[in-house]
Formats: C-alpha cells, sequence, structure tokens
C-alpha cells in the first residue's frame, strides 16, 4: 500500500537552531499515527512544516506525491489538515461562520457544504447550540471543538492535530479522543501530537517519540506502551 | 562582520560626519541638516508607532506648533532662541498632553483618524492666525547663538543638529531599556495582560506620545532658527505622512532606523528633484505619483524597512549575565490560616446567559486551592471577575480585609493579585527576562527620565537579579535572553508563571498552568507550587489534569453551569457522585 504521508529525512531550522533534526515518519491510509514527546522536543514545529507553515529540507511525500508541489491552499483542497495548538479561531466571527470558512476551498458546492456543516452540529451539538455566538466567548472546550469542526469542513483525508486535549475537563478529553477514533473509522487518517501519552498510545496504530528534535523511539503503539524508557518518561507508574 | 569591524565601521562613521563640513559640499551640509531635524520627528515615531504600535499621522503639527512657538518668541518678543526651546517644549508639551488625554482613549482605527483630525485642524490654524502672519508666515527668525558663536552658517548648526539628535538617541535607547520602556515596548497586543501587571497602559501611552511630541517640537526650533522662516506649508499633514513612512522605511522599532529612514527618503526627495524635471513639465505632480509607487512597493516586500537588513551584519551583543544587586524587598505575607480571598454570591451574565451564577468561595493564606469543573463550567469567568478583567453584575470579592469587588485589574494586581491567563499572554518579541521583568513592574519605581538618564541602573540590576532568580526557579534560566515567541507553548505558560512570582503576590491565580507540559515537566511544576506554599504564598489555581491537582491541593471547588456544585478535600471530592458524573466520568 502506498503510505498516505511518508517523511524522509527531514530537518526544519529557525535561524540557526535546528529544531526537527532528520526525521522520518510513514503512516499507512486509514491509521491513527500519534507523535509523543517533551515540551520543545520539535513536536509541533514538525506538523507546521508539514502543512507547509515553515521552510523545511527533506522529503515530504503524501500520498505519493512530493508536497512541495502544492501550496497551503491546495493542500487542502487536497484533504490535507491540520489543527493546530492554539486552535487559530476567527474569535469576532459567529461559530457557524467559523465553520464556513473552514469549507473555504469547497465553496463552489453549497447544498454539500450545508450538508457537512449538519454533519459537524450532529457530532457536536454543543456547537449547534452555539451557532451564532462569537467564537472569542467560547469555553476551552467548546474551542477545541469548533477548531476540529472547522477542519472536518473541509472534509479532511489526512488530519494533523496538534494538542486536541489541551485544557479539557476528563469528561470531554474522553469525548475528543472517542470523536478521533470514530472519524478514524470513517476513513481519515489522523497525525496526533498529545502530550496525554498514555490515551494517544492507546488509540494509536503506530507510535513515535520525538526527543530534542530527533525520533528516539518507534513501534506499534502497543508495543511502544510498555517498552519500559517509554513508560517511566511519558507514563508515569500508576494507571 | 566581526565586533571589532562593527566598532570600526561605526567610528569610521562618526568621524566622517564630525568632519563633513570640511570636505564635502554646501548643499551636501543642507542635505545632511535637513535629514537630522527629520530623523528627530522620526525617532518620536519610532517611539511611538514602531515600538509603541500607536499610529500617528499629526507628528508635522507637533513639529509646526515648536517652530511657531519659537518664531514668536524671538520675533515678536525678541527673546534669545535658547528661551525659544523651553518656550517651544512648555508649549508643544501641553498641547501635547491636552490632545492626548483626548485621543489616546480610542482604539483601533479611530486613534490614526483622530491624530489626522487634529494635525489637519492645527495646519489651518497656523494659516489664520493673524498673530502668526497666515499663510505668509514669519519671517527674520534669528539665528542661534553659542556664546558670541553664531550658528547662522550651515555648517554651523550642522553640529548642533547632529548633537542633539545624537543626545536624542541615546536618550531613547536608554529609556527603552528601562522599565518604563518594557512598558511601552509591551503595549502592542492588547491592554489587558499588561494592566494586569499593575501598570497604567493610559499613563504609559500619554507619556510616549508626549515625548514623542517633544522630539518634534526640538526638530521644529531647529527648523525654524535655520530656516530663519517659518510657514504653514512644511506642517502639512503630508509630512505628517511622510515622517510615519520615513518610520517604517527605516525599520519601525529601530532608532537607527529613524536615520535611516530620514536620510533615505530625503536623498530620494532631492534625487528625484534633480531627475523628474527632465521628463515633464510637472516634476512635482510626478514626483508625488512616483513616491506613491514606492510606498505601495515598499509595504509590499519591504515591511520591515532597511534596518532588519543592516542588522544582519551586525554581531549579536551578547547581554551580560544578570547583575546579582540586592533582593528587591519582599512583601509581608499573611499570617496562615486567615482568610485571604472571600468570593461571596458573585454573579455574572453575558446577554440572557448566566455564565457564573451566585458562587461563593473562600481561600485562607497558605492554601493551595482548587477550582475544577467542565469546559464552560465559569472558571476562567470567576477568575476574571476576581482580578478585575471583567465587571460582576451582583456579589462581592474580598481581599486581605479589603473591598476589590469591581475594582480596576491595576488596583488588584497591586493589592497582591498576581495571574496567569489561559491563553498564554506575552510578549513574543521580548526576550523572556524582559517578560519577567514586567512582572517586576510595580516593585521598582524608576520613571521616564530616570530610565533615560540611566539613573535608575542600582534598580535595575536588583529588578534583572530577581527576574533571573524566579526563571531559575521555573527552569528557563538559561534562555532568558532568547525570545519568548520561541518557545513552546507549554515552556510558554510557564514563563507566565514567573512573570506572575516576580510581582511578588500574596496570592497567585493560574488559569491551567499544567496544560501541554509532558509528566515530568508537570512533576517539577508541582513542585515549584508545593514551594510557594511553604513561602507562605496563596495558590488558587484551574486544572483539568485531575491526578495534578489531586496531589497537589488541599480543597478544591467544583463548578458546574455557573454555579458551585460543592467544595471539599480532594477525596471526598473525587468519591462524589455528582463531581463524577459532570466533571470526572465513572472512570476514574
Amino acid at each position: 500500500m502506498t503510505p498516505l504521508l511518508e517523511i524522509r529525512d527531514l530537518h526544519v531550522a529557525y535561524g540557526k537552531v535546528e529544531a526537527v533534526r532528520g526525521v522520518a515518519l510513514k503512516m499507512l491510509p486509514g491509521q491513527i499515527v500519534t507523535v509523543i514527546g517533551p515540551n520543545g522536543a520539535g513536536k509541533t514545529t514538525l506538523l507546521a512544516a508539514a502543512a507547509g507553515l515553515l521552510p523545511w529540507r527533506g522529503t515530504v511525500s503524501y500520498d505519493g506525491v512530493d508536497l512541495r508541489r502544492f501550496d497551503t491552499e491546495e493542500r487542502v483542497e487536497r484533504g490535507f489538515c491540520l489543527v493546530p495548538e492554539r486552535r487559530e479561531l476567527f474569535g469576532d466571527m459567529p461559530v457557524a461562520d467559523n465553520l464556513l470558512l473552514g469549507a473555504y476551498v469547497r465553496r463552489r458546492n453549497g447544498s454539500d457544504v450545508k450538508q457537512s456543516l449538519q454533519q459537524v452540529y450532529d457530532r457536536f451539538p454543543r456547537l449547534a447550540e452555539r451557532r451564532r455566538q462569537k467564537a472569542h466567548t467560547l469555553s476551552g472546550g467548546e474551542r477545541q471543538m469548533l477548531a476540529l469542526g472547522r477542519a472536518l469542513m473541509a472534509r479532511p483525508r489526512l488530519l494533523l492535530l496538534d494538542e486536541p486535549s489541551l485544557g479539557l475537563a476528563p469528561l470531554i478529553v474522553r469525548e475528543i479522543f472517542r470523536i478521533i477514533a470514530s472519524l478514524r473509522d470513517s476513513g481519515v487518517s489522523i497525525l496526533l501530537v498529545e502530550q496525554n501519552a498514555r490515551a494517544a498510545l492507546e488509540m494509536a496504530d503506530y507510535g513515535y517519540v520525538l526527543e530534542m528534535g530527533e525520533i528516539t523511539h518507534q513501534g506499534p503503539a502497543a508495543a511502544l506502551a510498555c517498552d519500559p524508557r517509554v513508560v517511566a518518561t511519558y507514563l508515569g507508574g500508576s494507571s | 562582520m566581526s565586533r571589532t569591524t562593527a566598532y570600526l565601521v561605526t567610528i569610521a562613521m562618526i568621524a566622517m560626519l564630525a568632519t563633513a563640513p570640511l570636505w564635502v559640499a554646501e548643499f551636501t551640509i543642507t542635505l545632511l541638516n535637513y535629514i537630522g531635524i527629520y530623523a528627530l520627528v522620526v525617532l518620536g515615531v519610532v517611539l511611538l508607532t514602531g515600538v509603541g504600535g500607536l499610529t500617528s499621522f499629526g507628528q508635522a503639527a507637533f513639529v509646526g506648533i515648536g517652530a511657531y512657538a519659537t518664531a514668536w518668541l524671538t520675533t515678536a518678543q525678541g527673546a534669545s532662541p535658547w528661551l525659544g526651546l523651553v518656550f517651544a517644549l512648555v508649549v508643544t508639551g501641553a498641547v501635547a498632553a491636552l490632545l492626548g488625554a483626548v485621543t489616546l482613549r480610542l482604539g483601533g482605527h479611530f486613534l490614526p483618524l483622530g491624530t489626522i483630525a487634529w494635525g489637519l485642524a492645527i495646519y489651518f490654524l497656523f494659516g489664520n492666525i493673524e498673530g502668526l502672519g497666515r499663510h505668509n508666515g514669519m519671517a527674520d527668525v534669528p539665528p542661534i547663538y553659542i556664546g558670541s558663536v553664531s550658528l547662522e552658517p550651515n555648517s554651523a548648526i550642522y553640529y548642533l543638529i547632529w548633537v542633539m539628535l545624537a543626545l536624542a538617541m541615546l536618550l531613547v535607547a536608554n529609556l527603552l531599556q528601562s522599565r518604563e520602556g518594557r512598558a511601552i515596548r509591551s503595549l502592542r497586543g492588547g491592554a489587558v495582560m499588561v494592566e494586569s501587571l499593575g501598570i497604567n497602559v493610559f499613563r504609559v501611552r500619554l507619556i510616549t506620545f508626549v515625548v514623542a511630541a517633544l522630539l518634534a517640537a526640538v526638530s521644529g526650533w531647529l527648523y525654524a532658527h535655520m530656516s530663519r522662516f517659518v510657514s504653514p506649508t512644511p506642517f502639512d499633514v503630508r509630512m505628517g505622512i511622510q515622517y510615519l513612512f520615513m518610520a517604517i522605511l527605516g525599520g519601525s522599532g529601530q532608532i537607527l532606523g529613524a536615520v535611516v529612514g530620514a536620510a533615505l527618503l530625503t536623498v530620494l526627495t532631492n534625487a528625484l528633484q534633480d531627475i523628474l524635471p527632465r521628463f515633464s513639465a510637472n516634476g512635482e505632480q510626478l514626483q508625488a505619483i512616483v513616491f506613491a509607487v514606492i510606498y505601495v512597493l515598499a509595504l509590499q516586500f519591504a515591511r520591515g524597512g532597511v534596518m532588519p537588513f543592516v542588522l544582519q551584519f551586525v554581531p549579536r551583543r551578547r547581554k551580560p549575565p544578570a547583575a546579582s544587586g540586592e533582593p528587591l524587598p519582599r512583601r509581608q505575607m499573611p499570617e496562615a490560616g486567615r482568610p485571604l480571598l472571600t468570593v461571596h454570591g458573585l454573579l455574572k451574565r453575558f446577554g440572557g446567559l448566566e455564565a457564573v451564577s451566585r458562587v461563593g468561595f473562600e481561600v485562607a493564606a497558605g492554601e493551595i486551592v482548587g477550582l475544577i469543573g467542565p469546559n464552560g463550567a465559569g472558571k476562567s469567568t470567576v477568575f476574571n471577575l476576581i482580578t478585575g478583567v471583567l465587571r460582576s453584575d451582583d456579589g462581592t470579592v474580598n481581599f486581605l480585609g479589603a473591598d476589590i469587588t469591581n475594582a480596576n485589574q491595576r488596583r488588584i494586581a497591586r493589592a497582591g493579585v498576581a495571574r496567569t491567563f489561559q491563553h498564554v499572554k506575552l510578549r513574543s518579541s521580548m526576550s523572556l527576562i524582559d517578560n519577567v521583568l514586567l512582572g517586576a513592574y510595580p516593585r521598582t519605581r524608576a520613571g521616564f527620565v530616570r530610565g533615560a538618564l540611566r539613573l535608575d541602573l542600582a534598580e535595575e540590576a536588583r529588578a534583572r537579579a530577581e527576574a533571573q532568580h524566579q526563571l531559575d526557579r521555573v527552569g528557563l534560566g538559561t534562555e532568558a535572553y532568547d525570545l519568548a515567541g520561541n518557545l513552546p507553548l507549554g515552556r510558554q505558560r510557564i514563563l507566565e508563571v514567573a512573570r506572575a512570582l516576580a510581582a511578588d503576590p500574596a496570592l497567585i491565580i493560574f488559569d491551567e498552568p499544567a496544560a501541554g507540559l509532558s509528566r515530568p515537566e508537570k512533576a517539577a511544576l508541582a513542585e515549584l507550587l508545593r514551594g510557594l506554599r511553604k513561602e507562605g504564598v496563596t495558590v488558587l489555581l484551574v486544572e483539568h489534569d485531575v491526578e495534578f491537582v489531586m496531589g497537589l491541593v488541599d480543597r478544591i471547588v467544583v463548578m458546574d453551569f455557573g454555579s458551585k456544585l460543592m467544595e471539599g478535600p480532594p477525596a471526598s471530592v473525587r468519591a462524589d457522585p455528582r463531581v463524577q458524573e459532570a466533571y470526572l466520568g465513572s472512570v476514574v
């Protein structure tokens, strides 16, 4: 099977400082692949580079095609969507408009977009209740739902999720992870960066540990979750 | 370029400027005089717009007020030009203070519009006052004398102009490195965070505005006595736009950019005046069009101006490690167990929605209290009500025996409440240590004048030592001089913690401090908070990591749908079925 996303020898630098050094990563269609690691390891940088928001060296191919051939808008058109760590919502716009902007690349197909909007509302009833409210008045959890919902409006094939559980209450965290699993079941592939390593490894197919800009461990998620070094550093003793 | 080369280049440039009248043409000196006079105004624009983020199109009007003030005093009253300088500064300062008080409360695009309005008004005023010669202007302004030396020749006033410019640049550079300078630098990017540190945003804006106007007044004074004639034309809003553009062209926010921008535009104007008449009889109109094209191209392709390009070649000066001054005086912590914060019947409505309905709780000195609840339960709103970011509709907040209900953020901060934000609020283009120093603002005194004259060095060293100490404490000490924006999000939260600590608060309110931290980092944070408790600091925090909260806090308040669900020690909260259903879920 052709990998959906394949990264080889990726280097990303801020000025002279290399934040990502020679990273290789591969994911097959329909997989959830997770990247875990400490703060400053380069996880967010890795996602931002893959999404075309930062300059990089190396090879990134998406569905067998060199990603350099597409600009950011074309990537989104081809179903390659990033949900950034800071959510980056349009604060002064209502929830509904934030969602519709997510479907900007599909704007020529009105009825289709409406249907997607309804699907997002079905998935996140909370957003339907608040559809007329401005995004900056939302609580932390609602913002994350909106960010995720906005990405879904683009009909993604590959979702890059940066810390989707950040700032969420335990119940909502479980809800978000449930949604991520159901997205996978509906055929969306997911590259997941997550500080909540336990939950991430539980649902992922494959995992990478990124430390100081380099991949230090990798393997099937279930195996990683038992690797004593990973357990000691990222999962902690108690469960 | 090595550091030695950079020094040599600087010395060579100064030597060239100092000896210029001996070897360059008379006309070049005139051009250099204009460059110096413009650069003084642009220096003010750099401070006001480039650094402080307050866009003004009206600086030309302040130049005019300075020029007219000295022209009137020295011709109609026959006073000395030096008295004219004092008079120009006083009049311009007073007008700027008045205009600033009226317009600086305007936000967004209303402020620039306001500056255009009074820029136009002042220009027309000059042209219609009999005593100021109407549109004909005032002639026979006397030259400046130093002792018996006349500065009438261009090559003589040249020295005065450039010495004054150098002096002004030095003072502004000092100011920007001082306590108030950091406050000016923090103005860009929203007032909530700045006010939460006890900084009076309006005061800082107003003084910055007056400082910029005073620089314009000095420029006007020099102009009046150099050209010995004033008329309204050079003080038009169009000139105000040019000053702004010079600042942008030079590199907004860069002190040296003021000179570079002024020089570039002056030389360019001069060249166009030579060239364009060869192509068309309407050279002046053509010049306006050429400038318009240059403006658009520059804004499109070189928004950062020339300076960032130049700075690539200049070696970065490594700051010396923080001076180990005597520590800043610390507050007397309230006696443990005594009620510190009492919230009673707090109510907040957003439209028809009750975001917080009659919430009340107490925090005793020396406690760590956790506030938990589902997203949207109103926890952050409660924090914003306590710290004065939002006004409550009913209820009271009492801190250390004083009623702080709906007091402004600044007063609450100065009473001893520090906070962090759910959505990190830092100044990403400032260094870590400068961000933390902002937190120490209320504990230090040095004002604008002391900062500009570097009379604040002892206090600065102490504040810097304090900031370095807090950075070391949270584990960011080795990165003190990196830019805050380069930190990953999780560490930015930790930086906010250091900034809050630098204020030496009695109560710290943390909004999700552990979000985005890995396990070892969370453990370190918990250790830090326990250390604070030992020092007598009280902590109130919102956090979703249940393990983190349960292992740390003395007591928990649970909120759901804007109301308090319950409160108690961690074990009983964890066991409570209502809490499990609303927040934890069954699997805990």
